[in-house]
Order: C-alpha cells, then sequence, then structure tokens
C-alpha cells in the first residue's frame, strides 16, 4: 500500500513526466492552448496510458521473457500501442458516442506521444525485475494524471498570456517553452521527495 | 480599495500607472522596517545586497524598455519592490553578483518578456531565488550568524557555517530570537517583528486582502500542529508549531509573495484555495523532502502555476465566461 | 550534375529552412531531456540520423508496395526495426553513453521527425532522395543538438566534452543542466534563431530589391 502511495506521488508530481521527464513534450506544447482541449488530451492519454501499462506488462512478463525476447520490447510495445489506440478508438465509437467526441480526435496523437511508450518502458526499468501487475497500472495512471495536471495548468496560464500583452517575438514556442520552464522551476521542490 | 481588489481581475493593474506606483509605494513602506532590521542584524552586507538587486533591478527595467523601444514604466516603482524582495531572499554571505544575476532574471525573465507588468504569470523575485538557489546552492545557502547591531561581522564569523533553523540538524532558538530574527536566514526572513507590522500596514492600506496569508498561516499552524503536537517547547527543538512558523520564509511569504495580485486568484474562494495550498506543499517539502531546507519558495511557485486553474475554477461565470469583456482589457 | 545539385539542395533543406529543432520544432523530447552534455548531444543525433536515413530508405524502397491504408503501422515496424538495431549496437559498442541517454534511446521510435520524414517526404520520393533527405534532416538535428547542448553543459557544468573550459573562477550555472534550463535554454536559442532568420530574410528582401532596380 505505502509503495503504491509512493509511486502516485512519484508519477503526478516528483517525477513529472512533462516537468521533470521531458515525455509527451510534443502534445504538452501542441495541445496547450485551451483549457478543455488540453483535459480532453490529458483524459485520453490517462485512459491509454492505463490500459497500455496492462497490456505491455502481460507481453513482458508471459511472452518476451519466457522466450528471450526482450531485446523486442520496443517494437512489441509501441505495436501494443498503436494497436491499442486503434481498438480504443473503434470501441468508443461504438459504445459510447459521447466519450468518442470528447477523447477521439486526440486518440491517433497519442500513439506518437512518447509518454506512452516512456511509462511502459519505465514500468519494466523502475525497480529490479519491473513493477508487478498492479504497481505497472497504477504507474501508468499516476504518471498520466502528472501529464493532465502539468497541461491543463500550461493551458490555463497560455489562455491568460493570450489575452495579454506579450511581445510578438514570444509567441508560439519559443514563449511556450520559457513559460515551461518557469513552470518547471516549481515542480523542482518535489525532486528528492522520494528515491 | 479593498473592494475593487477583490472583483477585478489581476491584469488590471496595467493602464493604471497611478494607482500601481501608490500601490507600490504602499508596498515599499511596508518593507522598510524589515530592510532596516536585515542591515541591523546583517550589517553592511544587506545594505550592499539591498542596493545592487534595487539598481539593477530598475536599470534592467529601463533598458529593457529602451532597448524595445517602450514606455518606460520604472516610475511606477514595482521594479523597486521586486528588487528589494529579491534581496530579502538571499543570505548575507551572498556576493554581490547573484544579487544582480538574479534581478535581472526577475525583470526580463520573468516579467518583461512575458508583457511586463501584470502579466507575469509567476512571482518574480521567488523565480530568481529559487533559479539562484538551484544553481549556487552552497552561495545561497542562509548559515551566516547575524551580527546584531555591528557593521562587519566579527573576524572569520562570516565564514563559520551556522546551522540553520530549517534543514537536516536544526539549531535550537529560544522564541525570541526567531521572532525578533536574531537567527540565520535570508536577509528578509528572520525578523518576524517587522514582517507582522508590514503585514498589518499592508491589511489596513488595503493593499493586500488578509484571505490568503490567514489561510497561508492558519493552515500552516493546524499540519504542523497535527504532526508535532507541541505548540513549543525548548527541548522539542524545531519540532514544534511556532518554531516552524517563526523560521524560514513563511511570514515573508504570506505577507508579501503569495499576497502578489498579478499571480494569486482573484475570486475569495480562490484566494483560500492559495493559502491553503502554499502552506500544505510548504508542510510536505519541509517534512518529507530532504533535498532542500526549505519549501516556502517552492509553495508559492506551485501555487502561482495554478493560479490561472484556480481563477477559471472560482471566479464568477460571466467573468471567466465572456473572455474578450474581462475588465483589464483596454479599460 | 543538376541531380548532384539537386541532391544537395535536399541536404541542405534539413540543416537549413527545414531544421527539424529550429524551424519546424520537432522531437522535443530527446532535445529537451538529453542536451545535459555535448557527448550525449552528438550520440542521440548520431543514432537518430541513423534511425532516419534507414527508415527513409526502406520506406521509399517499399512506398509502392506497402497500401495506404496500413501505411503507418507499417511505418512504425520499419522505424522500431531501426532503433532496435541501434539500440543494441549502443549497448554493445558505447555501453557508458548508452547507459546516459537510458530510454531516450528506444523513444527515438516516437521521435515525430522520423514520423514526419517517413509520411511527408520518403513515402512519395525515390529512394536516393529520400536517403539524403534523412542524411539532412539527421544532420540538421545532430547539428542543433551540439549547439544546445554546448550552451548548456558550458554554462551549466563549466565543461565541453567533459574537458574544464571555464576559467576556475566561474561558478556553474547548474539549473541549466537541470529540466528548467532545458526548457529555457532552447526557448532563448529559437529566439535567436529566429531573429537570426529575419534578418537574413530582410537582407535578402532588400538585395532582390536592389536587383530588380
Amino acid at each position: 500500500m505505502n509503495s503504491l502511495l509512493l509511486i502516485i506521488v512519484g508519477g503526478v508530481l516528483v517525477n513529472n513526466f512533462v516537468m521533470s521527464k521531458f515525455l509527451g513534450i510534443c502534445a504538452f506544447l501542441g495541445v496547450s492552448k485551451k483549457t478543455e482541449t488540453a483535459l480532453g488530451m490529458g483524459m485520453a492519454v490517462t485512459f491509454v496510458m492505463a490500459i497500455a501499462s496492462l497490456f505491455t506488462y502481460l507481453v513482458q512478463h508471459y511472452l518476451l521473457i519466457p522466450l528471450h525476447l526482450e531485446y523486442m520490447q520496443t517494437i512489441a510495445f509501441i505495436l501494443i500501442i498503436a494497436v491499442l489506440v486503434q481498438s480504443v478508438e473503434m470501441v468508443l465509437k461504438k459504445t459510447s458516442r459521447s466519450l468518442y467526441l470528447a477523447l477521439g480526435v486526440y486518440l491517433p496523437l497519442i500513439t506518437t506521444n512518447c509518454a506512452v511508450l516512456g511509462v511502459a518502458i519505465n514500468n519494466t526499468t523502475a525497480v529490479e525485475g519491473g513493477y508487478n501487475l498492479i504497481q505497472s497500472v497504477v504507474n501508468g495512471t499516476a504518471g498520466a494524471l502528472g501529464f493532465t495536471l502539468a497541461i491543463v495548468a500550461f493551458a490555463a496560464i497560455r489562455e491568460r498570456l493570450e489575452i495579454g500583452n506579450m511581445p510578438k517575438w514570444m509567441d508560439g514556442f519559443p514563449g511556450a517553452l520559457i513559460g515551461a520552464g518557469l513552470m518547471s522551476i516549481a515542480f523542482q521542490g518535489f525532486s528528492g521527495l522520494i528515491h | 480599495m479593498q473592494r475593487k481588489l477583490v472583483v477585478s481581475s489581476s491584469p488590471h493593474l496595467r493602464n493604471e500607472g497611478v494607482s500601481t506606483r501608490r500601490l507600490m509605494l504602499d508596498v515599499i513602506i511596508a518593507l522598510l522596517p524589515t530592510a532596516v532590521a536585515s542591515v541591523w542584524f546583517f550589517g553592511g552586507a544587506a545594505l550592499n545586497l539591498l542596493l545592487v538587486a534595487v539598481i539593477t533591478a530598475v536599470a534592467a527595467e529601463y533598458f529593457y524598455q529602451k532597448l524595445t523601444k517602450q514606455k518606460t514604466t520604472v516610475s511606477d516603482l514595482s521594479a523597486v519592490v521586486t528588487g528589494m524582495l529579491l534581496a530579502f531572499n538571499l543570505p548575507a554571505s551572498a556576493p554581490w553578483w547573484i544579487a544582480a544575476i538574479g534581478s535581472v532574471i526577475a525583470i526580463v525573465l520573468v516579467k518583461q518578456m512575458f508583457g511586463g507588468m501584470g502579466q507575469n504569470f509567476m512571482n518574480p523575485a521567488l523565480i530568481a531565488r529559487t533559479i539562484l538557489m538551484l544553481s549556487w546552492a552552497s552561495l545561497m545557502a542562509a548559515n551566516v550568524l547575524p551580527h546584531a547591531g555591528q557593521w562587519v561581522a566579527a573576524a572569520g564569523a562570516d565564514a563559520v557555517a551556522s546551522a540553520t533553523p530549517l534543514g537536516e540538524n536544526p539549531a535550537s532558538y529560544s522564541l525570541w530570537q526567531l521572532f525578533s530574527g536574531n537567527i540565520p536566514g535570508m536577509l528578509g526572513e528572520t525578523c518576524k517583528l517587522t514582517l507582522i507590522l508590514g503585514g498589518i500596514y499592508l491589511l489596513v492600506r488595503g493593499v493586500i486582502d488578509w484571505r490568503i496569508p490567514a489561510a497561508f498561516i492558519g493552515t500552516a499552524f493546524v499540519l504542523f500542529w497535527i504532526y508535532y503536537g507541541t505548540l513549543y517547547s525548548v527541548e522539542s527543538g524545531s519540532a514544534n508549531v511556532l518554531y516552524q512558523l517563526l523560521s524560514g520564509g513563511l511570514l515573508l511569504g504570506a505577507f508579501f509573495m503569495a499576497t502578489d495580485y498579478v499571480t494569486s486568484p482573484v475570486s475569495p474562494w480562490g484566494r483560500v484555495i492559495m493559502g491553503v495550498g502554499c502552506a500544505s506543499v510548504l508542510f510536505v517539502i519541509r517534512v518529507y523532502n530532504p533535498s532542500y531546507p526549505e519549501g516556502c519558495s517552492f509553495a508559492i511557485l506551485f501555487m502561482n502555476v495554478l493560479t490561472p486553474l484556480i481563477d477559471k475554477l472560482t471566479v464568477p461565470k460571466p467573468f471567466g465566461y465572456v473572455k474578450p469583456a474581462k475588465p483589464g482589457k483596454g479599460a | 550534375m543538376s541531380e548532384k545539385k539537386n541532391l544537395r539542395k535536399i541536404f541542405m533543406n534539413g540543416i537549413l529552412d527545414e531544421n527539424p529543432t529550429f524551424r519546424m520544432v520537432l522531437g522535443m523530447c530527446p532535445t529537451l531531456a538529453i542536451s545535459t552534455a555535448v557527448n550525449q548531444g552528438i550520440g542521440m543525433g548520431l543514432a537518430t540520423t541513423f534511425v532516419l536515413v534507414f527508415s527513409n530508405l526502406v520506406i521509399s524502397l517499399l512506398r509502392n508496395i506497402i497500401p495506404e491504408k496500413v501505411r503507418i503501422p507499417s511505418f512504425v515496424v520499419v522505424i522500431a526495426t531501426f532503433v532496435t538495431i541501434v539500440d543494441q549496437l549502443m549497448k554493445a559498442f558505447v555501453p557508458a553513453l548508452s547507459q546516459s541517454l537510458g530510454v531516450y534511446i528506444p523513444l527515438i521510435v516516437v521521435n515525430c521527425i522520423i514520423f514526419a520524414r517517413a509520411e511527408s517526404y520518403a513515402f512519395k520520393q525515390p529512394p536516393m532522395a529520400s536517403l539524403v533527405d534523412g542524411l539532412g534532416m539527421g544532420a540538421g538535428f545532430t547539428l542543433a543538438l551540439i549547439l544546445l547542448s554546448s550552451v548548456r553543459e558550458l554554462l551549466g557544468s563549466g565543461t565541453l566534452m567533459g574537458a574544464q573550459v571555464m576559467p576556475a573562477s566561474y561558478h556553474p550555472m547548474a539549473i541549466i543542466i537541470r529540466p528548467p534550463g532545458g526548457f529555457i535554454m532552447l526557448g532563448l536559442l529559437l529566439l535567436v534563431v529566429n531573429a537570426a532568420v529575419k534578418a537574413m530574410q530582410k537582407h535578402k528582401a532588400s538585395r532582390a530589391k536592389e536587383e530588380s532596380v
């Protein structure tokens, strides 16, 4: 139980994907102009990351390791994620129209969101022998929630900067990057909280 | 005044140069007793750092605005406030160039590059302090013993690192030492007497809202009370409520940094959330994070990050809804 | 001759006009994460170039065989294969570098530069041009990484390639090699590059005007 709490705090605050591990930066910079879309992206990532953690765990422990195919991890994982994203999209389309409309547009973008692959690999390397099944899913979900927190807060900041009078030359990526840098300073306070 | 601040959105100061100047003057008046106290305790070093920080901040603002061909706004005195607050966040042993770099970062990188007065989304002095701390940890360590009333520290005393009030092996200090400020620490953090006086002045003048400091200090009180269970005792060292409240940057932060309008929520409830959040993060970092001796600046910065979101969630509907019609815009 | 000239133009395009880092702003994750030291920048740049060149070549060769509908999964398989090769090679020959780049080597798979080139270039162009495009993009990415990591290592550690460069009196500004420094330095570098591009365009425009007069 305690170890799960540590994983959650670690994923959301200490090792925040965006702010300290630089994973999912493309989505973080690209889909953070409006709070609502940022929230949609965050939820879609959370959804996929939780399921991806589950499936990559199963494949790693019941397929790759028994067959001594660990070096195939990258290929196997990215394929799982690609297939997963596709099937989630199809299932949502058939079963929940509203959820599909809310998350659908973000789903294709998630295959190349390196945070998903990052967490799947992290699950196998974070501790000796990798996280167990529950820890993996919790780690994936917590990491995704950390991503959601960062992207939603950042979107709210960008909305405010949008109506302000930031100099023209700061528009777009330079301003977004420097803004993200200032934001990540606040997250540095948590580094060292757990090891 | 009070009401006006409660209902308008944070960028409202933009086109009101005159009222900004008056507000900043009030803040400077409130900070002055603490500045005097810092010079009393830390002597010439404190005065040097204060001067370097303020002059660099004003110069940085002036030259940035000249260079980018804008109207200069140094007369609104906000750069003076930023410089003073930055110096308050430096230890007496810091070299002068640290104060200068910090001021340039605060004014140019944090404030002007994001649009100037009223547009920065993080507190400039705090970002600068944290950047300095993460860059030059040993030069930023607050371990200089105060030398009350002496212009220069007794020979060798500066070099002797004494235990900081917070951190791994906290020294024991009496309640009076903690309150009067006769302890090692950042220049403007140590003297609680003058900080509280300044805070009361700002409250009375309606410059700051009581909610943030009250929620901040109140929540910190409760959290440390639950954790330590003792209000104060000499034997418990740092493991008691009053020691925690009276050491580090808590009071400076609660009265002067967390209350900065530009980077704190607008609505009354938003301000309560701000205070509670600051105290909670501060508590977590102080109690559970061994890598930093003090978490106050991180705590406030973390809540700065969440401020636009808190505003979005707590500001009454018609306000957050019709974005282009925000009173700050073109008013 | 014109063929050669054309290939040179494709190569230079990746370094200047469509520089993946500074102009297209792609592949931010590895750029920010590993640019704390120059040797890591070079390592990541070369590894990515290797994958870019071969995936571009193979995808271009297969462009008439792969059906439009399954092209994305096919790209994934091709790219992942070369990433696995480079990962294994680095583990075997440069274990220390491989260790310090860590998870960011397998993550080359999801580097958007490679996807973007596969989709927008290699899938439509002949093999030779695609290969050169991969080389150019890789070189542009590597140069950008070297530039960013030099600045960060120099200011953040006072060294270059691990050798002390700054005078002993320089106090390294450690935050530059921590995460906030990555974001801020890249943002500042982008500002400089944008200003330089603007100045160059202005210069070109004024020269064109003079010539036409």
